[in-house]
C-alpha cells in the first residue's frame, strides 16, 4: 500500500509500487484529466505537478511520490483558491483554465491538460513570461516538448498571456 | 393552454408533412412530459428498413430538431466534433438563423451516437454539403410553425412573420414554444440516401431558405461552448469511459504488415495473475482487470511471440523509385481533369520539367486510438469510441460479426483529434474491442500504445507528380501538363477484422465500384489559372503498396487526411508555378495574377500582397545562396481553391545552407471562403491548420523498411513544437454577396508546404520538390 496526496487529499493506493502514476490516477482514483499520449514522456499529455514541478505521470512510479503533493487540472481551482485565500467556489476556474476559455484555446483539447499544468508551473515561477519564456517552458524545459497535433500553439501563447493578466488582476484584488 | 385545433389534419409544408400524434405512446409521453413539443422526424425510406431499430424508433427521439414548450431547442447531427467546433458553433448559428431565434435558444446538440442521431454520414465538409441537412431541417421547421401560428392567429400564412424568436401576425404574437405547447406534433421531412452508407441521409426538397443578406446570427463571433467543460475536467473523453467488469486489453500486433502468427508467446501466470492471452486468428491480445498489468504482460508475451517473416514493401528510401519504375499504373483507367483543354504538345520558347513527391504522412493523434466494446449475451453490441462516421462503423461492425445492423449501437465521445482517419468508420481499435468482448463475454477496452498507432493505423497516401510547363516568348505559360500518380486514399477495412480473418468491406482496388474506395486517381486540385490555353492534368492510380503481397491483405493502408489528394497535387502544382515564374524572370505572386481569369483569385492574391508587405521582384532573392554558413532569406506564395473557398499564403523563411536548417519566420494567410459563419472560430482553425501545415512541410514523413513502419513514436515521427511557431497573420476577406458557407482549416493546412518551398527557391535559387524540408533532404536539394 502506497500513500500519495492528490489534489490536497491523502489517498491510499492498492496498485503495486512500480505502477506509473497515470494508471493509478485514472483507474484507481478516477482522476481523469491526465491523459495517455505516448507512455514514453515524449508528449506531455499526462503531465501533473509534483510539489509544484511538472512531471510526466506516464513514467513516474508511485513509489517515487510518497509524501509528495500531486496536482492535476482537476485540482487547479482549489490550488488557486488556497494560494489566494479564497473561499471554495465550485464554479471558479483557475486563471489558466479561465484563460483557455477566454482565448478559445483547444482544438481537440487532449494535450491541453498537460499544457495547462506546464503553464501553471511557469506562471507560479514567472508571473509575466515573455514569448521566449513560454517557448522555453513548452519545449526545452522538460523531458520533451509539449506536443499539440492540432497545432493550437498560437492560441496557447495567447492563453498564457491572458492567464498572466488574470493572475495579476487576481493578485491585486 | 392551447388554442390549436383538436384535430390537426396533416399539413403539407413544402413536401414535409406536419401531423399531430393523436395517441402518444407511453414512452413518448414520458419523453414529452406535459409540456408539448414539435419533433422533426425523417420520412422512412423503404431501403432503410434493414437499418431500422434503435436509430429509427420514433420512441427514441432520433429527431433532427425539437422545439420544447419552454422555447428551448435541441438539434441532432450524426457528425462529431474533432476540435473544429462547427457542430457546436456554426450548426447552432445556421439553425438559429433559419428559425430566426437567438442562438442561445438552441440549448442542446446531440451528436454522433447511432441510436440518437438521424442522419449519419462522415464528419467532413461540415459547412459544405453536411450543413445542408441542418439548414433545410430548420427551414422546414420554421415554415411548419409559422403555418400553425397562422391557424392560431386566424390570419393567412403570408401575414405571419418571425423575428428574434417572436412570431407575429394579425396583431398577435407568440414564441415557438407557445405554438407547440400542450401538443405532440410531428413534422416528417423528406430524405434520401442510406443511413449506414458512407455519406448517410440527405434532407431533400426545397423549403425556402433565408437570404444571406438578411443574416443576423451567421457571421457573428461565437464562443465554443464545449471548451469550458473540457478545460474544467467535466468532459468524459473516449478513454475515460468505464463499465463494470471491464477488462483492459493490449493487442500484440504482427511483426510486419504481412506476417501471420506462427506461435504466441507464453503468458507467465505467476508474474501476471489475472491476465489472459486471447488469440483470434492473427489477432493476439492480453487482457487484465489491471491496465498496467496488461501493458507489462503484453510486452512480455510479444517478446517471445513468433511471426512469419515478410518483405513486401519497397522501403521508404526507395519509395519514389518504386512508384516511378515498379508500380503498375496500367490496371486503372487514367482520369483527366475538367480543366484540361487545348494541345500541351504546342511548341514553347522555354520549358520547365520536374518530378515532385509527397511522402506518406500520419494523422498521428496525440493519444493513440482507444475503444470500449460491450457485446452482450442477448446479441447486442455497444461500442464507445471516437469516430467521424458512427453509422458507417455500425455497418462495418455488423458485417464483421454477421449480425443485423439493428443490434449494433455506436456511442461517440471527444477524443484525440485526427483529420479524416475515421471518416469511413474506424480509427483502429473499435473492431478489436468488439471481437475481444464477444470472445470473453465482458466489456473490453482496447487502448493502442503509441507504437500501435504509428504502425497499424492508416496513413495519408504518397503521390508523385511529373509536371511540364512551356513558356511563350513573352514569358507567359503556354502549356501546362501534370501527371499525378499515387495509391488510393481510402481503406476503410478495420484492422482487427483483417487479422481475425472476418468479413470487411472490399479494399480499395481497380475493381471496387465504390466512388470513395476506388483505386482510380482523380485530379482533385482545382485549376485556377484559366488564362493558360493548353492544359492537361492526368491522375493515375494503382493498388495500395504491399497489400496484394501481404498474406493478410494489409500492407500500407491509406486514408484521407485534410484535403486528401488535393494536398498531394496542389504542392507540386504551386511549386512548379513558382519555378515557372523564376524561369520567366517574373514575380511569383504577380505571375499567378497574370494567369488567372477568376476575379476572386486575383482579389485574394492582391490582398495577400498588401497584407504580407510583399516585395514584387523575380526570384531568386538578390542575396540568395545555396552554400555557406550565413543565413539566407526568401518569401514564397501558394494558392488553393477548395469548396468554393479561395485561400492564399505567403511564407517568409530563413535557410542556413551549410546545415540545411530551414526556419519559417512569418506566415500570412488570406482567405475568401464564402460566407464566414463564425469569424472567431474560423480564425483559430486557420491558425492551427496553417501551423500543422508547417509541421508537415518541415518534419513529417512516414518511414518504413521492407516489412513494417519504422516511424514508431514522436522521435521517429517528429511534429512541430512551440519553438517553431512563426509570426502568423490570418486575414478573413470574404467576397461581398457570397452565397455559400466557407470551410475552415483544411485549406490553410495544405497551403504551407508549397509557400515554404517557394520561399526556399527564393532564398537559395534551388527548388524544393519534395517534403519534408529537413536538413538531410535540404542539403541534397542544395547540392544539385
Amino acid at each position: 500500500m502506497t500513500s500519495i496526496t492528490v489534489n490536497g487529499q491523502k489517498r491510499d493506493v492498492k496498485a503495486s509500487a512500480d505502477t506509473p502514476l497515470l494508471y493509478v490516477l485514472r483507474n484507481e482514483l478516477s482522476v481523469m484529466t491526465p491523459k495517455f499520449g505516448c507512455g514514453l514522456a515524449q508528449c506531455g499529455a499526462c503531465s501533473v505537478l509534483v510539489d509544484g514541478e511538472e512531471m510526466r505521470a506516464c513514467i513516474t512510479p508511485i513509489s517515487a511520490l510518497e509524501g509528495k503533493e500531486v496536482t492535476t487540472v482537476d485540482g487547479l481551482p482549489a490550488r488557486w483558491a488556497h494560494q489566494k485565500g479564497l473561499s471554495e467556489d465550485p464554479a471558479r476556474l483557475h486563471p489558466v483554465q479561465q484563460a483557455w476559455v477566454d482565448e478559445q484555446v483547444p482544438q481537440c483539447g487532449i494535450c491541453q491538460f498537460g499544457m495547462m499544468i506546464k503553464v501553471t508551473e511557469l506562471l507560479e515561477h514567472n508571473p509575466k513570461p515573455t514569448d521566449a519564456d513560454i517557448t522555453e517552458a513548452l519545449t526545452t524545459s522538460g523531458p520533451s516538448p509539449h506536443l499539440c497535433r492540432c497545432a493550437s500553439y498560437a492560441a496557447i501563447r495567447d492563453g498564457v498571456h491572458r492567464a498572466a493578466k488574470l493572475l495579476a488582476e487576481g493578485a491585486s484584488a | 393552454m392551447s388554442t390549436a385545433p383538436d384535430q390537426l389534419r396533416p399539413i403539407d409544408i413544402y413536401g414535409a408533412s406536419l401531423t399531430q400524434v393523436s395517441r402518444p405512446s407511453l414512452s413518448r409521453r414520458g419523453f414529452l412530459g406535459t409540456g408539448g413539443a414539435l419533433v422533426v422526424a425523417m420520412g422512412m425510406l423503404p431501403e432503410m428498413a434493414r437499418a431500422a431499430g434503435a436509430s429509427l424508433d420514433a420512441a427514441k427521439p432520433a429527431s433532427w430538431i425539437e422545439i420544447h414548450a419552454d422555447n428551448s431547442f435541441l438539434i441532432r447531427t450524426g457528425k462529431c466534433d474533432f476540435g473544429q467546433s462547427s457542430i457546436y458553433t456554426a450548426y447552432r448559428q445556421i439553425v438559429a438563423e433559419e428559425l430566426s431565434v437567438p442562438v442561445e435558444a438552441i440549448t442542446t446538440v446531440v451528436s454522433g451516437d447511432t441510436d440518437r442521431t438521424p442522419d449519419g454520414g462522415g464528419t467532413f465538409g461540415l459547412l459544405r454539403n453536411a450543413s445542408t441537412n441542418m439548414r433545410k431541417a430548420a427551414a422546414y421547421t420554421r415554415e411548419a410553425v409559422l403555418e400553425l401560428a397562422a391557424l392560431r392567429f386566424g390570419v393567412p400564412r403570408a401575414a405571419v412573420t418571425v423575428h428574434d424568436g417572436v412570431i407575429s401576425g394579425g396583431g398577435k404574437t407568440a414564441r415557438y414554444g407557445e405554438i407547440v405547447a400542450g401538443q405532440d406534433l410531428r413534422l416528417t421531412i423528406p430524405v434520401a440516401g442510406e443511413l449506414t452508407g458512407f455519406i448517410g441521409v440527405q434532407v431533400t426538397g426545397n423549403p425556402p431558405l433565408k437570404r444571406p443578406e438578411d443574416y443576423t446570427v451567421i457571421g457573428q463571433p461565437m464562443m465554443n461552448p464545449i471548451i469550458q467543460p473540457k478545460v474544467s475536467g467535466e468532459t468524459v473523453w473516449v478513454g475515460d469511459v468505464k463499465l463494470p467488469g471491464m477488462l483492459h486489453a493490449r493487442v500484440i500486433h504482427p511483426a510486419t504488415l504481412g506476417s501471420t502468427l506462427t506461435s504466441p508467446g507464453k503468458l507467465d501466470a505467476g508474474a501476471f495473475p489475472g491476465a489472459r492471452l486471447v488469440r483470434l486468428g492473427n489477432l493476439l491480445a492480453v487482457v487484465s482487470p489491471d491496465e498496467w498489468q496488461a501493458v507489462q504482460a503484453a510486452r512480455a508475451v510479444a517478446e517471445d511471440t513468433q511471426w512469419s517473416a515478410w518483405k513486401g514493401l519497397p522501403g521508404s528510401d526507395k519509395l519514389l523509385d518504386h512508384l516511378q519504375h515498379k508500380a503498375d499504373w496500367g490496371q486503372v483507367p487514367a482520369s483527366k481533369s475538367p480543366a484540361s483543354k487545348g494541345d500541351v504538345a504546342a511548341a514553347s520558347a522555354k520549358s520547365h520539367a520536374a518530378t515532385y513527391f509527397v511522402p506518406y504522412l500520419k494523422h498521428a493523434p496525440i493519444g493513440p486510438t482507444v475503444s470500449l466494446a460491450d457485446v452482450r449475451a442477448d446479441g447486442s453490441v455497444t461500442v464507445h469510441t471516437h469516430t467521424q462516421n458512427a453509422q458507417f462503423l455500425r455497418m462495418a461492425v455488423a458485417k464483421m460479426l454477421g449480425k443485423g445492423e439493428d443490434q449494433v449501437v455506436i456511442r461517440t465521445y471527444p477524443g484525440p483529434g485526427h483529420f479524416g482517419r475515421s471518416n469511413g468508420g474506424n480509427a483502429g481499435s473499435e473492431d478489436e474491442a468488439v471481437l475481444l468482448s464477444r470472445e470473453l463475454g465482458v466489456p473490453v477496452r482496447v487502448q493502442w500504445m503509441r507504437t500501435d498507432d504509428m504502425q497499424w493505423s492508416t496513413q495519408s497516401s504518397t503521390m508523385y507528380s511529373d509536371i511540364r510547363i512551356g513558356l511563350d516568348g513573352a514569358g507567359m505559360i503556354k502549356t501546362y501538363e501534370a501527371t499525378h500518380s499515387g495509391p488510393p486514399m481510402q481503406d476503410d477495412r478495420p484492422i482487427g477484422a483483417l487479422l481475425a480473418g472476418l468479413p470487411t468491406i472490399d479494399p480499395p482496388s481497380p475493381i471496387n465500384p465504390s466512388f470513395i474506395h476506388t483505386a482510380k486517381m482523380s485530379v482533385a486540385d482545382q485549376w485556377i489559372y484559366g488564362k493558360v490555353a493548353n492544359v492537361a492534368e492526368t491522375g493515375r492510380g494503382t493498388d495500395q503498396i504491399g497489400m496484394k503481397e501481404s498474406p493478410i491483405g494489409v500492407g500500407l493502408r491509406d486514408h484521407s487526411m485534410r484535403t486528401p489528394i488535393q494536398f498531394q497535387q496542389n504542392f507540386p502544382r504551386e511549386v512548379a508555378i513558382s519555378e515557372a515564374a523564376t524561369l520567366a524572370g517574373r514575380d511569383a505572386l504577380q505571375f499567378r495574377i497574370d494567369h488567372t481569369d477568376d476575379p476572386r483569385v486575383k482579389a485574394v492574391l492582391e490582398r495577400l500582397r498588401t497584407e504580407s508587405d510583399w516585395d514584387t521582384r523575380p526570384s531568386p532573392a538578390p542575396h540568395a545562396s545555396a552554400t555557406g554558413e550565413a543565413v539566407v532569406r526568401g518569401r514564397g506564395v501558394s494558392m488553393m481553391l477548395r469548396d468554393n473557398g479561395y485561400w492564399a499564403c505567403a511564407a517568409h523563411i530563413s535557410v542556413v545552407p551549410a546545415t540545411g536548417e530551414v526556419k519559417v519566420e512569418r506566415m500570412i494567410l488570406v482567405t475568401d471562403p464564402g460566407i464566414v459563419v463564425n469569424p472567431l472560430q474560423l480564425r483559430r482553425q486557420a491558425q492551427a491548420g496553417c501551423l500543422m501545415g508547417i509541421s508537415e512541410a518541415l518534419h513529417e514523413e512516414v518511414t518504413f523498411d521492407e516489412g513494417t513502419i519504422t516511424s514508431t513514436d514522436w522521435q521517429s515521427y517528429p511534429i512541430l513544437t512551440m519553438a517553431e511557431v512563426p509570426d502568423l497573420k490570418i486575414v478573413l476577406a470574404p467576397q461581398a454577396g457570397a452565397q455559400i458557407y466557407g470551410q475552415g482549416s483544411e485549406s490553410a493546412n495544405a497551403l504551407a508546404a508549397p509557400a515554404i518551398a517557394g520561399a526556399f527557391l527564393d532564398a537559395t535559387g534551388k527548388a524544393a520538390r519534395r517534403i519534408p524540408l529537413r536538413p538531410d533532404y535540404v542539403k541534397a536539394m542544395l547540392a544539385v
